[in-house]
């Protein structure tokens, strides 16, 4: 995953992610957080 | 700047009146101020490590922070440009308050700003002296306190609201109004600095409670929400839903650089700007007492340094293992994560409680 969008701003964002990396959790998070907004825009955006 | 922008494309094209709503323009903040934070993250981080501007580490801490020492430190300042940019680009730039929280926001960090250079760059540990940085700090407090209270036109706008009870609000007075709002941006930021002790400890909370009070702040200037939850109804508040909006995509964003193990530390120029900017949202919108519920962590964090310092100067003996309360529980054998994830918990309960304050009343 990480090799196919090296270059990329999700490769570089994710360029020190390893199995045992912590921070993969929290950005997991974030990124559903991120979703969750969108989702709760389209109460207006319709 | 969009905002009058739209408002001029609506004349023509009916669909740009949508950008008038502010949920929709908070919602939008956010995802800007995020992405404005992915994009300059991982430049900013780069330059901060080629300037060397290292975080250093202090030697009677718990053993297992040495080896944060050399982190870049300073990455607040991202924060600040997000929020700033993205405030510009999308509140209502007529409305004083927004100006007001900006302007406490910038003056917090440069003085958090100038505390951290002194540290990292030219190297002197002291920084800042306390005496100083607490001088510049209650300058800004106090300017924007007589601002807030001078530029107020309803009584209720200045009112000490109780939650949980609809009809007890105690009319403080200019004078009372600007003492409790100093305290508050002040005792705030200053919670928000001690707090800032582990990986993502102090933003996560930041931006839950950021996202709480952008509520608030959209129902006190709506009148027909403020009037039907029974709030004081102030007008141009919802627009401070905006830069909440703006503080919790940033904050998320940078939590992104800042989970354990921290790739950027936010520094003073972070913590003491995130916590004036929470502390002034809170006293425009009357929730100064709900603010202390969400900010639970901030409030039992600084308590903790204050009983230990007194503690140990009255009987020479320490409460907590170590001060403020996160390297206690560290010292008790709880890992980083364990206690920055258990904080944010803690957190997420108590805004839930203030958010509840809301209706339940």
């Amino acid at each position: 995953m990480r090799e196919a969008h090296r270059g990329l701003i999700w490769g570089r964002l994710m360029r020190n992610a390893r199995y045992d990396d912590t921070r993969i959790h929290p950005r997991f998070w974030i990124i559903t957080m991120m979703l969750v907004l969108v989702g709760l825009s389209t109460l207006k955006l319709r | 700047m969009l905002l009058e922008l739209a408002q001029w494309l609506a004349k023509d094209i009916r669909a740009f009146n949508v950008f008038g709503y502010i949920t929709l323009r908070a919602v939008l903040a956010c995802l800007t101020a995020l992405v404005i934070t992915f994009m300059v993250g991982p430049t900013m981080i780069r330059r901060l490590t080629s300037y060397k501007i290292g975080q250093s580490v202090r030697d009677d801490g718990p053993q297992s922070h040495l080896p944060k020492a050399g982190t870049p430190t300073m990455g607040g300042a991202l924060i600040l440009v997000a929020v700033v940019v993205t405030t510009l680009l999308w509140a209502d730039l007529q409305n004083r308050f927004v100006w007001v929280v900006l302007a406490v926001t910038v003056g917090f960090g440069a003085v958090g700003w100038v505390d951290d250079y002194r540290k990292v760059v030219h190297r002197n540990p002291k920084g800042l002296s306390a005496r100083t940085k607490f001088f510049y700090q209650s300058l800004i407090g106090i300017a924007a306190a007589y601002f807030i209270a001078f530029t107020t036109n309803l009584p209720a706008q200045t009112e000490f609201i109780v939650p949980f009870f609809k009809n007890i609000a105690y009319p403080l007075g200019v004078f009372g109004f600007m003492v409790l709002t100093y305290l508050v941006i002040v005792g705030t930021s200053n919670a928000v600095n001690l707090t800032d002790g582990l990986d993502g400890l102090a933003i996560m909370p930041t931006v839950m409670i950021a996202g709480a009070l952008g509520i608030f702040a959209y129902v006190a200037g709506n009148v027909v929400f403020a009037r039907y939850l029974g709030f004081p109804h102030i007008p141009g508040a919802g627009e401070l839903a905006v830069f909440c909006g703006a503080l919790a995509g940033a904050g998320l964003a940078f939590l992104w650089f800042n989970a354990y193990p921290a790739e950027v530390f936010m520094g003073d120029v972070g913590a003491l700007a995130l916590g004036a900017a929470l502390g002034t949202v809170a006293v425009i919108v009357r929730q100064e007492i709900v603010l202390f519920i969400m900010g639970g962590v901030f409030v039992v964090e600084t308590l903790s340094v204050m009983l230990q310092v007194a503690s140990f100067k009255l009987t020479g003996k320490r409460i907590f293992r170590m001060a403020p309360l996160h390297h206690h529980y560290e010292l008790k054998g709880w890992k980083e994560n364990q206690v920055v994830v258990r904080f944010w918990i803690i957190t997420m309960m108590l805004v839930l409680v203030g958010l509840s304050t809301l209706k339940l009343r």
